[in-house]
């Protein structure tokens, strides 16, 4: 029994379990990932024509990549990124179009979001295989060890991702949606006048208690988040100093144990993803001195990418209580309002 | 490596509320493929056998929900 004693011995036990630990949800993620593909191989193959090579084409997207920018000279860095990532999405967009050419533009739009699921997922997978690997080669207890204390967490997002393909592949509307829900509900029934203004994205002018009330969102019912700061800024641009305040609604990330649906208020631009469109609201409404006003709706990470749970659903009227009572509290008769409701349009129409 | 196949149905299904034009009475079903919040559907109402109705939400329960793990 000496050997128990070996130093070191009991952290070579403890390795292995934590190896064996890994291995197993690594198995699990790859059941996922593989999962996750298949189901989007059958969704694009519906829309494909015949004898068209699928697999290989949706693996060729899978690994495709995007280079951030250099930030050693930050001047001018935002316009930049918007450069890059507008032609990524363009590209994206493209290849599955391409791919898909039954699809209508709606559905290549859901089909181009169910293939960005996979494309995370496989990531997801790639990184965890990597770390694990490398953990066994060096039989370095500490990475071993990280890898293991982070995939609770890691195991929770890729059953998002499982979960989001199937909504996905459906288009039907997930958590995320929530903001362009609630101005979707705002317009509905209203006498307006409906223009694109940017890639994406809708304006709807209608009359608010005197007031001029301009909503920006996603055209929907295809998977989109569009390009609302692009838009926000035109609209501002159009209407010159008549706006008076810019009210963005979007999900933001709950910490545990609050509840989902919870409807907030706050200031500044509620907006997530690359950090562009937040730029360009902020630097439009600063040069005129425009109020930026938000309203935040609590969620998990995981509820903003899968299918939208009554919670959250159900937390449109006080959204729109909420804004209303702002508009007549802050914006005077005759001047304008603009309302962005944030985030992706799967399942949700334009009204 | 052992890679099983994911049980069917995992994971907990939308419902789709349809609102009635004729009568307002709103009930759901299953969501079904095509489904979007605001489409005008050509489905019967139940209460009052008239044909159209307004898609006014799609989300999943939330006691369904806690039932089935996700
Ligand atoms: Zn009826």
């Amino acid at each position: 029994m000496a050997f128990l004693l070996y130093p070191g011995f009991n952290q070579r036990i403890q390795m292995s379990y934590m190896l064996r630990d890994l291995e197993k949800k690594l198995n699990k993620l790859k059941m996922i990932d593989e999962d996750v593909k298949a189901k989007t191989i059958e969704s694009l193959q519906r829309y494909a024509e015949e004898g068209r090579d699928v697999k290989s084409e949706l693996e060729k997207l899978l690994d495709s990549f995007i280079i951030s920018p250099e930030s050693m000279d930050p001047y001018g860095i935002v316009w930049k990124l918007e450069h890059i990532v507008n032609t990524w999405e363009d590209r994206f967009e493209e290849d599955v179009m391409k791919l898909c050419s039954k699809a209508d533009n709606m559905k290549v739009k859901t089909l181009t979001n169910l293939v960005e699921v996979a494309r995370g997922i496989h990531y997801i997978y790639r990184v965890v295989r990597h770390y694990y690997l490398l953990g066994k080669k060096t039989s370095n207890i500490y990475l071993i060890l990280q890898m293991q204390m982070l995939m609770p967490q890691i195991m929770e997002i890729a059953e998002a991702y499982h979960y989001a393909s199937y909504a996905f592949s459906q288009g039907q509307p997930i958590g995320d949606g929530i903001g362009v829900l609630a101005v979707a509900k705002l317009a509905y029934g209203k006498e307006k006048k409906t223009y694109e203004i940017a890639k994406d994205t809708i304006v709807q002018e209608m009359d608010f208690e005197g007031r001029k009330l301009i909503i920006v969102r996603a055209v929907g019912p295809g998977g989109t988040v569009g390009r609302p700061g692009e838009g926000v800024k035109k609209v501002v641009e159009a209407e010159g100093d008549k706006v008076k305040l810019i009210i963005t609604i979007d999900a933001g990330l709950k910490l545990e144990g609050e509840d989902s649906g919870k409807v907030i208020e706050g200031v500044g631009v509620a907006i997530g993803g690359t950090g562009v469109d937040k730029y360009k609201i902020e630097e439009i409404a600063k040069n005129k001195g425009i109020p930026l006003y938000a309203i935040v709706i609590y969620e998990s990470i995981v509820e903003a990418i899968t299918p939208m749970r009554e919670s959250i659903a159900k937390s449109v009227d006080k959204i729109l209580e909420k804004v209303k009572q702002t508009i007549l509290e802050k914006v005077d008769k005759d001047y304008t309002v603009i309302v962005a409701g944030i985030g992706n349009s799967v399942g949700i129409g334009v009204t | 490596m052992f890679p099983t196949k994911p049980p069917a149905n995992k994971f907990a299904q939308p419902l789709t509320f349809l609102l009635c034009f004729n009568c307002k009475t709103e009930n759901s079903r299953p969501f079904k493929e095509g489904d979007y919040v605001f489409l005008e559907v050509e489905e019967k109402c139940p209460k009052c056998g008239s044909n159209k109705m307004l898609v006014t939400g799609i989300y999943v329960k939330e006691k369904q929900e806690k039932k089935k793990e996700v």
